[in-house]
């Protein structure tokens, strides 16, 4: 009777745990276990868990620097030529006073110089801006103020490839004038550089776009591609085959490589048919720029796969490298705009040479001649990437 | 001393993660022509061992000589002649099974009429052919076990790993690869070391070699080791030795 009566406890226990069973389809217990396990996933992994906390943190403060200013420290060169103007014993020097102005203008960082001496600077970037100020100056401004029908010309020579850093520079002219004397009467002139180009925002950030979405996308790819050969088991079985470290890395570029191309093909094509952004430099310099871009990106992934240990540290990677990138690399605001202590880190992030070909070629027209700095300093990046990847590469299983 | 094949003496593995002695003082001699069964536990020793053999792993210390090269200073060279199947299938799961075996063929230097009679060869031997095209991935896992073991196979090595090569594969299957295994040694003169951790196994090598912790606590001809301590299976062997082992 007794063990019967135990039976039936064990029979109505079962029935109600099955009933429970049945009728929980949804169940938070169920939620938290998962929402515990994935938690559990990171405590395990350190180096992810760091990155979470480390790489938001760099993007936002890298961010935030970035564009806590307006456009500024534009570099522009100043003729003044004015002669001076004296009415008895007052004696007129405005484009003295207009130089002193645009001086303590932040939006300006202001070199005296000759103007027919500083064109060729601006044309090759040296300069954004060189600014005539005439010889008769302060006294057409006299003239115009007596009411004399007088024309006062002052001659602007700009880089009007960047419409925000071009609005800079007018407007601090524009507010010297104003602050001087009132701009009424006085015509300033503007001849754009590099033959007359003048962009919208959409071409301008176009151009800059290209060099970045190949970055992006072509670093996150190797390093996927690489993690994946390590995780999968496939790359210590290569340990015991004659392959060396050298061939499997070299092997790596040239593959990575061909699907750069077909990147690059897809790149260009949007970029200069689709949405019609004129290239007033060489295609061909173009299409080998963009090829030397991508392979420093290539060759950064050689050598950040040999630090990730799986396909997730690969992609945390990706943003630590190309976000802050886009930040510096004067693709969204100039380099001269930066913070002064944030400046050189644009020096390091391979995106400020390839924006600064991208652009230089797109839209300025130009060649190996203004940009063969840019181009060194890329080969350099492949050989020392290739170098650390080289130290670094594993040829047998880890201790 | 020319006849072994590979020469292991006093070799220790100690992983510096975790700080793991994975090989105490492992000792071998294994001769040309020989079937060479490691059986252990899961965590005994095997595939660092095979690790260590083949020159992905380093070792800590002692000497391993194969094909009379010193391990790991020359192992690049002894890489030509010698194949391994390792425990995970390791193949690329998007390429198609010729293209697995191809990529491996050229890793080794072989031209392409080389690789098209020796893969036919082998494709054949494996029952392959008719998967030729297909993409591993879609591949069941006693076919990725002979796709592995025909990359191992494309460079003709005379010198085998295989590394847990019949793990969960049905019994036919198993009977089929130790057929293959002995057809290689016989008509090919290859030398074959294989791991597993089943010990009936163990009867159809030639020689075996028992580890435990890293050692390797006994070792010579199944039959004579049955008669040795008195039993039928290696089996009763290792847990008499084991039940040794933990008393001490």
């Amino acid at each position: 009777m007794k063990v019967e009566d135990k039976n039936k406890n064990i029979n109505k226990e079962q029935k109600k745990t099955k009933g429970n069973q049945e009728l929980k389809t949804f169940s938070w217990k169920r939620v938290l276990a998962v929402t515990i396990r994935i938690l559990n996933s990171f405590k395990r992994d350190p180096r992810t868990l760091g990155l979470l906390i480390v790489v938001p943190s760099i993007i936002m403060i890298v961010f935030g620097l970035a564009f806590s200013g307006e456009v500024k420290d534009v570099p522009i060169i100043i003729d003044n030529q004015d002669e001076g103007f004296d009415i008895g014993p007052i004696s007129l020097d405005i484009g003295t006073n207009i130089t002193d102005f645009l001086i303590n203008d932040t939006r300006v960082d202001v070199y005296l110089g000759s103007y027919e001496d500083n064109i060729q600077q601006v044309e090759e970037g040296k300069y954004i801006a060189a600014i005539l100020i005439p010889s008769n100056f302060s006294e057409g401004i006299y003239r115009l103020s007596m009411g004399y029908n007088t024309v006062i010309e002052i001659i602007v020579y700009i880089d009007a490839t960047e419409p925000n850093v071009r609005a800079s520079v007018l407007n601090s002219l524009y507010d010297a004038l104003a602050e001087i004397r009132g701009s009424q009467g006085i015509q300033i002139n503007q001849i754009i550089a590099h033959g007359g180009s003048e962009y919208t925002g959409l071409e301008v950030g176009m151009s800059a776009s290209m060099a970045y979405v190949l970055s992006f996308l072509l670093l996150l790819i190797s390093l996927v591609t690489l993690i994946r050969e390590k995780i999968s088991g496939t790359e210590s079985r290569l340990y015991s085959t004659p392959l060396t470290a050298t061939e499997r890395m070299l092997g790596y570029v040239f593959g990575l490589t061909i699907i750069g191309l077909l990147m690059i093909f897809a790149i260009m094509i949007f970029g200069i048919f689709v949405f019609g952004i004129e290239v007033r430099g060489s295609i061909l310099l173009l299409f080998i720029s963009f090829i030397l871009f991508g392979m420093v990106h290539i060759f950064l992934s050689l050598f950040l796969s040999n630090y990730a240990e799986n396909e997730f540290q690969a992609i945390q990677f990706t943003p630590i490298i190309v976000i802050p990138g886009m930040a510096v690399s004067g693709m969204l605001i100039p380099i001269y705009s930066l913070p002064d202590w944030l400046e050189p880190l644009s020096f390091v992030f391979p995106l400020t040479y390839g924006v600064n070909i991208i652009k230089g070629i797109m839209l300025k027209g130009w060649g190996f001649k203004e940009l063969w700095l840019d181009f060194v300093i890329l080969t350099g990046m492949i050989i020392i990437f290739f170098v650390l990847a080289l130290i670094t590469v594993k040829d047998r299983m880890s201790d | 001393m020319d006849n072994y094949i590979i020469e292991v003496k006093d070799l220790v593995k100690v992983y510096k993660t975790g700080n793991i002695k994975a090989v105490d003082n492992l000792n071998l001699q294994i001769k040309r022509g020989e079937i060479y069964a490691l059986i252990g536990a899961n965590g005994s020793g095997k595939t660092t061992t095979i690790n260590v053999l083949t020159g992905a792993l380093y070792p800590t210390s002692g000497k391993v000589r194969i094909l009379d090269y010193a391990i790991p200073k020359d192992r690049k060279k002894t890489a030509n002649f010698i194949g391994i199947a390792p425990q995970e299938y390791s193949l690329y799961n998007e390429l198609t099974l010729e293209e697995n075996v191809r990529f491996f063929s050229l890793l080794y230097g072989q031209s392409k009429s080389e690789f098209r009679e020796r893969l036919d060869h082998l494709l054949t031997i494996l029952s392959l052919h008719e998967k030729r095209k297909t993409v591993v991935k879609n591949l069941s896992g006693g076919m990725k076990r002979r796709v592995s073991i025909a990359c191992a196979l494309i460079h003709d090595p005379v010198l085998l790993f295989f590394d847990e090569a019949t793990v969960g594969i049905d019994p036919v299957q198993r009977k089929f690869f130790w057929d293959y295994f002995r057809s290689l040694v016989k008509e090919q003169e290859k030398t074959i070391i294989l791991t597993s951790h089943v010990m009936d196994e163990a009867e159809r090598a030639d020689r075996i070699g028992l580890m435990r912790k890293g050692k390797l606590i006994e070792e010579g001809i199944p039959s004579e080791l049955k008669e040795k301590y008195h039993t039928s299976t290696i089996e009763e062997i290792f847990i008499k030795l084991s039940d040794v082992g933990e008393s001490e």
